[in-house]
């Protein structure tokens, strides 16, 4: 089929989802038992609330109501503290971007060059090693190594901050060169726990992917032909086994938006999984169908955008992305 | 430890040996079972599965103490290892070695359970969409998608969080319910290429039913990366309990699992870190072990070497 | 791929990068300030408030950090005496007399601003007075100002305080529980919009220190109020930073990036700082007790009774079968005491003489077994008429400390063959739960007041029922000692009486009551002066004081 008419397609299926998901988390949320007033409310204050809110309402139209507030740009206001939902999500859609990006790079560098290494230094000893580490790393739980680079490179070495995003006095807001250091500087502790774990699980299936490849017949033709072993692996293995990382990357994306709450919380990161977190425990509805709605916004478009560039490196590959592997998990 | 604690270790030890060395006579003989044993790593990745699953059985042999007893409250607490208590006290003055070997039962279980659970729903699904393909393919790939855009920690707050009293059981199979998606794209995968395969034309010339030719025919055949998917199933889910049991919700207490021995000692990780690195070093070798065997299977299976 | 050539100036080229940014990092230091009223402090707190807005708000931080946005009229001294008036601190009054036996008058200091430049007058004072007592803002605080009955301004700067009874702490009920708020600013917004006004999150006080900025789930930052009428605070800045993990935000304190943190809570954070050099230990009494509430009422209807804590003796059994001081040992050390009774030892009336329960597993199974309560069915667990001694222990997933607790009584009751549960589930379903009496029991924590009038009224009197008093505790004599104890007129007087009351309570076990912890907090040692007032920490911030030479970076930014 066209370029124009699959990317019509993809985007519908897109539009889709975020749709499908949003009520899914809408119906899941509303079917729950449970008040929805914050702390210790009165009874008689509560059941005002519930009446302001239009929680007394059925399902369908309060389904209704959201989606016609949506269409307007109103995700509604908290119930723990009223503020609006769309700016408190905002607020912490740079800290999540700025986390996810850096976990991401350092997976990706990380990640490729293990598995790279790793595939030409094929069962040598190299490759034993760092498979064997590569692994470990990959079954340590992450808040338990959040907390080991906390004490090393925090606490004892002093050459990273013990958790948050910024300096408070003279960083709160980004207004300098220095402050970007600055907040850089916050992002390499809980980005590297993050990272670490990710270029683990990167690497462990870069390398298979790229022997996968290496048995493949235009490969063997071209050693066959004589050209040297370098070119043959950089060129055709690498092109191709970097294709079916980039799918990877999609895959990682909904984790660091909401699931990575556990480090969030450690390093005191203001990030959209301790919002989401915060407001299920809280059952402030609002908050949770929003950052539904964002985080499933953000996943699809990113994995949208990985199909694009699939599709366009390799026609071939225009159909979804057949051999993945589950994405790590917190 | 007692003398009776150790001897029964001892024992397990000897019966695993005896296991794995039975199982490699087989390598003598069958072709398959040679490729499996091909990498040492192998050998000792089952070996330890062997005896981890051993241990969770013999649990009340191999532990000297009551999981749940706290010994000593004021002089036991956070006791370092020593020859009575091999790995140590914990805060509440209870032995870690003894809540480690119990804690095998439950969080081998757990593990299983959840995997159980994912790898089914996914091969199902993955099954159906690869064998009948068009609108159904396309509704099932869509529904992964969602899946897959709600990350599972969010889903298991929200269950959690939402129903006061969920059984920890029915928060397995939650965990369960939430994994399968990569499962179901590899499942998905393996069919769609099978299904051209000879046999499989022949059987559907035969006459053979869908149901028939998917479960006797395809599925043996897509073993491979169900099994290791399985196997990788495993290790997220022992992760995934003790990520939510740091969170506060996992198995209640006091019932031990490495996930919430974790979790419950992290406050003391920087003065008594022997409560919280043994468990963590056993969810490590189940999973390093867990992957070492799925190493293995997927040599055994690989179609590339079998003779055609 | 890249060329040789590139690939040989690619180290080179990053060396330059790195060593570049980091000079221009290096060059941002900017340090300017010098004096004594420089100085920036750094709390490293845990939990970040919902509202700063006073009376919507009993969260423990935003009352630390509304010590210094909002004004009470007058405030208890070092001493905690909250008896007449004399030990009393003018703050927003500057002299106050009574008027007759029932009537209190309190003159303004013309001196006080709003932080915007408008004064503070009486109809402040009386607009405050008529929104704590709202029922519709639904404060906290109202419960606790049930003996006033009315305030007027007299003139802008006379504000007139009746009273519907004599009592020997009306000058304290008048002005410790209000925080005076500005009239122009919140008249506008509609009551029952409180909790959720916008003035709670940017707010606009009379204190010392004055409001900049709040970064949700970030920090919170004061400055100080350099036109303060009551002087000038010494520390300029003021950083509340909040680390939701405890643990890290001990860490935070112990690697120099916070100056204080004021609860330490275990032995283990104690321990580590004070093997950090840089940081002083201080102790002052806590005014926070823990205790296990029993339900007496059952969970699905309050109008029933509680299958197994309606019953005195059992309730009795379950207090002696557990032994305090030895779970206190291992969770705490030396960091808490036992209490005799509902109280911190932040309260005057606390004696540790006074008769309790004593520890012993003998009498409580005799009596568990006389009340019917035996293993008929052989699985270890004491029951009766089919129903096992059974139930849950409620408590927040936030609190290590409670949990720890929570498992230690599992393992004392399961000794006497009762079997508790645990039921850990997050702060406000917490309150929400036992709010409406849903639970069997719960591990809750209280803070006390300097008095023990209100307080303990609150949470153990029928006028508590529907309010703090969760498991619906009531004793005709307690509640007739309690009425004597809070109108005598001197403590000596009063002593016997509270002594008698808490003797009562204690003898009908309406919970166990666990630790009273005693406040070690972490302060960097180059600040001076030091002030800890046991009901609130924070009270005394702007008296501290950084000596010039002791200034370090953070103290030196100018902004």
């Amino acid at each position: 089929m066209t370029g124009a008419a699959w990317l019509l397609r993809r985007l519908v299926a897109s539009v889709a989802i975020v749709f499908a998901v949003v009520t899914f988390v809408f119906i899941l949320i509303h079917v729950a038992p449970g008040r929805p007033c914050p702390e210790n409310v009165d009874r008689a204050v509560c059941d005002e609330l519930t009446r302001q809110f239009g929680l007394d309402k059925s399902l369908p139209e309060q389904y209704v109501r959201y989606l016609v507030a949506l269409a307007h740009g109103n995700m509604g206001n908290s119930y723990a503290n009223g503020r609006p939902v769309g700016t408190a999500i905002a607020g912490t859609i740079p800290f999540t971007l700025q986390l996810a990006g850096a976990a991401l790079v350092l997976d990706f560098l990380l990640g490729l060059g293990l598995g790279i290494y790793q595939a030409v230094r094929v069962n040598r000893l190299p490759d034993v090693v760092l498979g064997n580490v590569t692994l470990f790393i990959y079954s340590l739980p992450t808040f338990w190594l959040a907390l080991l680079l906390l004490l090393v490179f925090g606490e004892k070495l002093r050459w990273f901050p013990v958790g948050g995003a910024s300096d408070p006095i003279l960083c709160p807001v980004v207004n300098s060169l220095y402050c970007v250091v600055d907040r850089l500087w916050h992002t390499v502790l809980p980005a590297a726990t993050l990272g670490l774990v990710g270029a683990a699980g990167t690497a462990r299936f870069q390398r298979a992917a790229m022997l996968e490849v290496a048995r493949q017949d235009y490969v063997r033709t071209a050693r066959a032909k004589g050209l040297p072993e370098r070119r043959v692996v950089l060129r055709h293995q690498l092109r191709n086994a970097l294709l079916t990382f980039v799918t990877r990357f999609g895959l990682a994306f909904p984790f660091l938006l909401t699931g990575a709450v556990l480090i969030e919380t450690i390093f005191a990161w203001p990030g959209m999984g301790r919002l989401a977190f915060d407001a299920i425990l809280l059952r402030d509805y609002p908050v949770v169908t929003g950052t539904a709605l964002i985080a499933s916004v953000v996943v699809v478009a990113g994995n949208l955008l990985t199909d694009i560039l699939l599709g366009l490196a390799d026609p071939r590959l225009r159909v979804r992305a057949t051999t993945d592997v589950e994405a790590v998990t917190a | 430890m007692t003398l009776g604690a150790w001897l029964a270790l001892f024992v397990t030890l000897v019966v695993t040996a005896e296991l794995v060395r039975a199982l490699r006579h087989r390598a003598l003989r069958q072709e398959r079972w040679r490729r499996f044993f091909r990498h040492r790593t192998t050998t000792w990745g089952l070996g330890i599965l062997v005896f981890l699953v051993l241990v969770a059985v013999a649990a009340p042999l191999i532990a000297p103490f009551d999981p749940n007893k706290q010994l000593d409250i004021v002089h036991l607490k956070n006791h370092s290892p020593s020859w009575t208590f091999l790995l140590g006290t914990d805060v509440l003055s209870r032995d870690v070695w003894t809540r480690t070997v119990y804690g095998a039962r439950l969080s081998l279980g757990i593990g299983a359970l959840g995997a159980l659970v994912a790898v089914a729903l996914g091969t199902f699904v993955g099954a159906v969409a690869g064998y009948y393909q068009r609108w159904i393919d396309a509704v099932l790939m869509r529904g992964v998608d969602v899946g897959l855009a709600l990350p599972r920690i969010f889903i298991l707050l929200m269950a959690v969080a939402l129903w006061d009293g969920l059984p920890f059981a029915a928060l397995i199979i939650v965990i369960g319910l939430t994994s399968w998606f990569g499962t179901s794209r590899l499942v998905r995968a393996e069919v769609l290429s099978l299904r051209q395969r000879d046999f499989v034309v022949a059987a559907r010339a035969l006459g053979a039913g869908s149901a028939r030719v998917i479960f006797r025919h395809v599925l043996p055949n897509a073993a491979a990366p169900i099994i290791v998917s399985a196997a990788l199933g495993v290790g997220n889910v022992l992760l995934l309990e003790a990520s939510l049991s740091f969170l506060g919700i996992g198995v209640k207490p006091p019932d031990p699992t490495w996930g919430n021995m974790i979790a419950d000692n992290a406050p003391s990780i920087y003065t008594a870190p022997w409560s919280t690195l043994f468990p963590g070093l056993a969810i490590s070798l189940v999973v390093l072990s867990l992957n070492a065997v799925a190493d293995g299977v997927r040599d055994a299976l690989d179609p590339r070497e079998e003779a055609a | 791929m890249l060329s040789a050539m590139q690939r040989r100036s690619f180290p080179s080229l990053t060396v330059f990068l790195i060593l570049g940014v980091a000079g221009l990092a290096a060059c941002e230091r900017r340090g300017g300030c010098t004096g004594a009223n420089c100085g920036t402090i750094i709390d490293a707190a845990v939990a970040e408030p919902g509202t700063l807005l006073p009376p919507s708000s009993e969260d423990i931080v935003a009352n630390d950090i509304g010590e210094q946005l909002f004004l009470k009229l007058a405030d208890v001294g070092m001493s905690e005496n909250t008896l007449g008036d004399e030990d009393f601190q003018p703050l927003l009054a500057q002299k106050w007399e009574w008027d007759g036996p029932l009537t209190l008058v309190f003159h303004l200091d013309p001196r006080a601003r709003w932080h915007d430049g408008q004064p503070v007058t009486a109809a402040d004072v009386e607009f405050t007075f008529n929104a704590y007592n709202d029922s519709v803002v639904a404060s906290p605080y109202r419960p606790k100002l049930h003996r006033i009955a009315s305030v007027t301004q007299r003139d802008s700067l006379t504000a007139v305080f009746r009273f519907r009874e004599q009592y020997p702490e009306m000058f304290y009920d008048a002005v410790y529980h209000m925080r005076i708020l500005p009239a122009h600013k919140l008249r506008p917004v509609p009551r029952d919009q409180w909790r959720t006004a916008p003035f709670g999150r940017e707010p606009v006080g009379d204190g010392p220190y004055r409001f900049v900025r709040w970064q949700p789930a970030q920090s919170i930052e004061l400055v100080a109020d350099s036109t303060f009428f009551l002087g000038r605070p010494a520390i300029r800045r003021l950083i509340w930073r909040f680390t939701p993990n405890l643990q890290v935000a001990v860490q935070q304190v112990i690697a120099d990036q916070a100056d204080v943190r004021e609860q330490l809570v275990t032995p283990e954070n104690v321990e580590r700082v004070r093997a950090a050099k840089q940081l002083a230990v201080y102790t002052y009494r806590g005014n926070v007790y823990t205790f296990l509430s029993f339900n007496q009422r059952a969970p699905d209807d309050t109008t029933k009774p509680h299958p197994i804590f309606a019953d005195r003796e059992v309730r009795r059994a379950l207090a002696m079968a557990v032994d305090r001081a030895s779970m206190l040992k291992s969770a705490l050390g030396d960091l808490a005491k036992v209490p005799p009774g509902p109280m911190s030892a932040l309260l005057w009336i606390w004696d540790p003489d006074i008769r309790q329960l004593p520890y012993d597993t003998a009498q409580a199974n005799r009596v568990l077994n006389a009340r019917g309560w035996r293993d008929h069915d052989g699985d270890g667990v004491r029951d009766k008429d089919g129903q096992p001694l059974a139930f849950h222990i409620l408590f927040p997933t936030t609190s290590v400390l409670r949990r720890q607790y929570a498992l230690l009584l599992q393992e004392q009751f399961r000794a006497i063959g009762v079997r508790a549960e645990i039921d850990a589930v997050e702060g406000a379903v917490v309150n929400q739960r036992v709010g409406t009496g849903k639970y069997d029991t719960a591990i809750l924590s209280r803070a006390n007041d300097p008095s023990p009038s209100s307080g303990i009224a609150q949470s153990w009197t029928r006028a508590g029922f529907g309010g703090s008093n969760f498991g619906r505790y009531y004793n005709a004599e307690f509640e007739r000692l309690v009425d004597r104890a809070v109108t005598a007129t001197t403590r000596d007087r009063a002593r016997p009486t509270w002594r008698a009351a808490m003797e009562t309570l204690n003898a009908d076990a309406p919970g166990i009551f666990l630790y009273a912890l005693d406040n070690y907090a972490a302060v960097h040692k180059r600040v001076d002066n030091v002030q800890f007032r046991p009901d609130s920490w924070a009270a005394l911030l702007r008296t501290w004081r950084i000596p010039p030479d002791k200034l370090i970076d953070r103290d030196r930014v100018e902004r």
